[in-house]
């Protein structure tokens, strides 16, 4: 069965910390993408975390999930998260 | 009585037509999907030939050509497959589009494919495409437009999509317009290997005499394009040969030139097919990535991609011996209804999820911010200038997305408020 919809009040409470293994990170970009106010890519091509855009969380995971090579995970109260 | 003269071996050849060479690219199968839903109920992971029409049809099986012993529809499967790059190796094109090709990322393991990949990608970052959308892809899109939008009618596969991905890729290439039409038929031929081996082959030498000649060119007088960039790029003492260079832009042509028309296609289809969502996207072209990407879970242009397995595996329970071809079937995981609602309708109002329709893992496709990008502008040009536009009624035709390995509409006739 599909993902259930993450009721928009739980959005609003998450607090998540971003980690990017910059060894793992292809740049493939697809973390911009999905998550533009959130993530970049370097000079370096490797991807970078802005400031965590205020209302973005759904997309953060979109981006954790579309990471090509798993290298951005998201995290709470130091507990990885994975999309609801 | 018809008599075959000899001057037709001799004489003019007929004009290239590059539809004349699709079927035998594509497989004439116009929807493999429910096949694929009823093997994946039984196991995610099949073996052995799979025939793709059903049992019940007495018609041989058209992908029987390339064995595929190992066959993946799961979602999950199909992604844990392409993430484990050192157990599902790449190598397997080696034999397949190597041959062809040369040397490309495609067929490349770590650590080989990590050093290229980083020497190739700057050019296709979604930052550095930005010039080209308005200075070239749009002006590309407009031109095409511009020769039937007062008709009131067109095939949109046959006047656009198949016109504009080429010459934009040449151009980034910095290619001569002049050779945009022979670019076209190299591609089909390259990617005509499985089913028409000396075509691919005569293909595959007339681009290497002619990308080698643009390639001691751009060394000697470096000019503003791709090929300029590659001949000089580096990345910690390592550097591009010009046999990788080679294999490279002859495997740009056809990633850059098949995939985007057939993607645009399956759009534009999804969205014809469904008015309302083609005037909510005309009303909110904010709409458009999920309106993509949505097409992209839908329909793939590229169906499967293929991998060996380096060592014993296993994958979603079921072992995978050493050696192994192993199919993945991207279409199949896309519409993985473990995973997606309603996997065979087309609804960009879907919830976002992720999809595999641009491969994923180390091989993820380099151009994805590329065809993102085209992809939108020739929407967008589309909806700003084709008033009312919807599938043509009166259209001699039968339109559907047809194919196997490579998947896109036949045809897309449209009619429109002419300007």
């Amino acid at each position: 069965m599909v993902q259930e919809r993450l009721p928009d009040e739980r959005i609003d409470t998450l607090s998540l910390q971003i980690l990017i293994d910059r060894d793992t990170c292809m740049g493939s970009g697809n973390c911009v993408f999905w998550a533009p106010g959130t993530f970049d890519l370097g000079d370096d091509g490797i991807s970078v975390v802005l400031e965590p855009a205020e209302g973005e969380e759904r997309q953060m995971f979109l981006a954790q999930e579309g990471c090509p090579t798993r290298a951005i995970s998201l995290w709470r109260d130091g507990v990885e998260v994975t999309s609801p | 009585m018809v008599r075959v003269s000899l001057d037709e071996t001799v004489g003019e050849p007929a004009p290239f037509d590059p539809f004349e060479l699709q079927d035998t690219v594509t497989g004439d199968i116009r929807d493999p999907y429910p096949r694929m839903a009823d093997l994946r109920r039984q196991s995610a992971v099949h073996f052995g030939n799979i025939d793709f029409i059903g049992s019940d049809d007495p018609e041989p099986p058209l992908v029987s050509e390339v064995p595929v012993p190992v066959s993946v529809f799961g979602h999950d499967e199909v992604v844990c497959a392409l993430r484990d790059d050192r157990t599902y190796s790449s190598t397997v094109y080696e034999g397949i589009m190597g041959v062809v090709m040369g040397p490309t990322i495609l067929q490349m393991d770590a650590p080989r494919h990590k050093v290229q990949r980083a020497l190739v990608s700057p050019a296709f970052r979604s930052r550095i495409l930005e010039r080209w959308e308005t200075e070239l892809v749009r002006s590309v899109v407009d031109d095409l437009i511009d020769a039937f939008a007062a008709r009131g009618r067109a095939d949109l596969v046959r006047e656009l999509n198949f016109g504009f991905p080429v010459q934009v890729i040449a151009r980034i290439l910095g290619l001569p317009m002049v050779d945009y039409p022979k670019f076209q038929e190299w591609t089909i031929g390259l990617i005509s290997v499985a089913s028409n081996w000396d075509r691919a082959m005569a293909a595959s030498e007339e681009l290497r005499v002619y990308l080698t000649a643009v390639i001691g060119q751009r060394r000697r007088q470096p000019a503003d394009d791709l090929i300029s960039d590659l001949v000089v790029a580096e990345i910690e003492g390592e550097r591009l040969s010009d046999e990788e260079i080679l294999a490279f832009l002859r495997l740009l042509l056809p990633a850059g030139v098949e995939t985007t028309y057939r993607a645009t296609g399956n759009l534009l289809f999804g969205l014809l097919q469904h008015p309302e969502q083609l005037e909510a996207l005309r009303n909110d072209r904010a709409l458009f990535p999920q309106a993509f990407e949505e097409s992209l879970r839908w329909e793939p242009p590229v169906t499967v991609i293929l991998r060996k397995t380096l060592k014993d595996a296993v994958l979603g329970g079921v072992p995978i011996p050493a050696n192994s071809d192993v199919g993945l079937f991207l279409g199949a995981a896309n519409r993985d209804d473990r995973r997606y609602a309603d996997p065979d309708t087309f609804d960009m109002f879907r919830q976002a999820q992720q999809h595999v329709g641009f491969g994923f893992g180390v091989h993820m496709c380099l151009g994805m911010h590329l065809a993102r990008m085209e992809a939108r502008v020739a929407v967008n040009a589309i909806l700003d200038r084709l008033d009312d536009i919807r599938f043509d009624p009166d259209a001699d035709d039968d339109p559907h997305i047809h194919g196997m390995a490579f998947r896109s509409p036949t045809s897309l006739p449209v009619c429109f408020s002419p300007r």
